[in-house]
């Protein structure tokens, strides 16, 4: 397989301030200062009120699997399969994407809960999700 | 004012598909559109418009552009999102004939898609931006993988096992053993094959996914006043029509509230209908965009010819097959003939107009050409006569 780097986020003029949280192994959304709604993804602009005005939310890091892939077929140098990624719905709303860290052949079921861990790489720290117990 | 059957194609050109042209997007880009010219007894003097599919591929519209040397260029035009944008570009040349902006456009698609850019193998690396930079870093880095998630969704909300992708790759590979033109000529599966295939990523099998292919296809739009005065058969277009959906993202929607119906061939096909006047019933041939199975179950509910959860029935019952009420994918679709974001759906569908196809249907009057999906996407209903 090609000589291809490992992907990592780079932060823009929009979406530095998520990235920056979770280097601190904080996971935030964006809230909409004039509807309330939650922004994800990142943007200038809320999709609901056309507000530009927004805080950035603590997200509890809880919530359930809505989908997922387990990758058995290695397309990408830096990932190597089987690995599984997950497609979580977060009890603020918005569905994150993120690989689940569990022992090989733990079985996932759609709406199984979970919660966020941290990994730290080079550029950037990553979360994963975790089974809850 | 309407564009129903007020513009037709009246020229088609394809190359070999493959897995290794030997030659450049630009050379084979070249070879369909002559080809398609001449189809239409044209010449590149005639052409005053091109329209260009924009993403993902590594033709400069301008060394085309001087190739040919058209001395009577007035349109120029590209539609965005990458598959999404192959009968878009049919609904651009028709705008442009009907309005009287130009008189006679070619639009095209040319890939080396195996043996220089390969869509199945992730090439990109480091700094992650614009929408790549959620999912990339994950892991979630190549179409399969960003639709698996859509089709574990489907699976589990309808309650059905992969059988049901199955039937979509056996259905597909049937038509294309015997399309000589096919990738996989004379290489038809059974379900125990699709079954058996490796895992690509789960949901999906390689018997899911879409073939990287080389090749080039060409279609020349006129205003159906010129198609009279020409010497092919017109393939009249009864509507053509563009859609989106809500949160949209590039395959990647999954902010949006179902991940188990494409809003965006939804939103494609409330236009598209009522513009043809057509019902999906009236449709007598659907080439439908397959880049992966579970898409097309989703597409087939889309345009109606079922209800949501309930396509994987249609291949059960026999009623997409060559004798069935909606033949679909009559030359193998991406899975089985060849993956050329969609053009090869458009030129099939002239074919079966025209009466010329190799897996023809008796007395085409309407075929539904449908494009990619997960994106912003298009579509479009031929019509054997104007009405």
């Amino acid at each position: 397989m090609a000589d291809i780097p490992t992907p990592f986020p780079q932060p823009d003029r929009d979406t530095a301030k998520f990235w920056e949280a979770q280097n601190e192994h904080r996971l935030v959304f964006q809230k909409c200062s004039q509807c309330g709604s939650i922004r994800y993804l990142v943007g200038p602009l809320c999709p609901e009120c056309h507000s530009f005005e927004h805080e950035w939310a603590e997200s509890s890091g809880r919530g359930t699997i809505y989908s997922f892939t387990t990758v058995r077929h290695q397309t990408h140098p830096a990932f190597v399969p089987p690995y599984t990624v997950l497609l979580v719905e977060m009890e603020e709303g918005p569905r994150l994407v993120a690989q689940l860290r569990a022992p090989e052949g733990t079985e996932v079921v759609i709406g199984a809960a979970v919660h966020v861990e941290w990994e730290d790489h080079e550029k950037q720290s990553l979360p994963v999700f975790e089974l809850d117990e | 004012m309407t564009i129903r059957n007020k513009a037709a194609i009246v020229g088609i050109g394809q190359t070999e598909f493959s897995k290794d042209s030997g030659r450049s997007t630009l050379h084979m880009a070249l070879e369909s559109i002559l080809e398609a010219l001449a189809d239409a007894g044209l010449e590149p003097k005639d052409v005053d418009g091109v329209v260009k599919m924009g993403a993902n591929d590594d033709l400069y519209e301008i060394d085309l552009l001087r190739s040919l040397n058209l001395p009577n260029l007035r349109f120029f035009n590209e539609v965005p999102h990458g598959g999404g944008a192959a009968c878009g570009t049919i609904a651009s040349a028709t705008a442009a004939v009907v309005s009287g902006m130009a008189g006679v456009v070619i639009t095209f698609r040319s890939l080396n898609e195996r043996s220089e850019r390969r869509f199945g193998v992730s090439t990109i690396g480091g700094g992650m931006t614009h929408w790549r930079q959620y999912y990339m870093p994950h892991g979630l880095v190549t179409p399969a993988q960003w639709v698996a998630i859509f089709g574990q969704r489907y699976l589990h909300e309808y309650g059905y096992d992969t059988s049901a992708l199955g039937h979509v790759s056996v259905l597909t590979r049937k038509h294309a053993a015997t399309n000589p033109h096919a990738m996989m000529y004379e290489r038809p599966v059974t379900l125990e094959d699709h079954q058996n295939s490796r895992w690509i990523s789960e949901p999906l099998r390689l018997l899911d996914c879409c073939l990287d292919t080389d090749g080039a296809c060409a279609v020349i739009v006129v205003s159906a006043e010129k198609a009279k005065q020409l010497k092919s058969t017109p393939a009249y277009i009864a509507a053509a029509a563009q859609g989106t959906g809500s949160r949209a993202e590039m395959m990647t929607s999954y902010q949006r509230e179902s991940l188990a119906r494409l809003e965006e061939s939804e939103a494609t096909a409330a236009v598209l209908y009522p513009l043809a006047e057509l019902e999906p019933k009236d449709i007598d041939v659907a080439e439908i965009y397959d880049p992966f199975t579970p898409m097309v179950l989703m597409q087939l509910e889309a345009y109606g010819f079922a209800e949501r959860g309930k396509s994987p029935e249609l291949f059960r019952n026999g009623k997409l097959e060559l004798d069935g009420e909606t033949p679909m994918n009559t030359h193998g679709g991406h899975l089985g003939e060849g993956y050329l974001h969609g053009f090869g759906h458009i030129v099939e569908g002239v074919r079966q107009i025209r009466g010329t196809a190799v897996n023809q249907v008796p007395n085409v009057k309407t075929c539904l050409v449908t494009s990619g999906v997960g994106v912003p996407t298009s579509a479009m209903i031929l019509s054997k006569e104007p009405y």
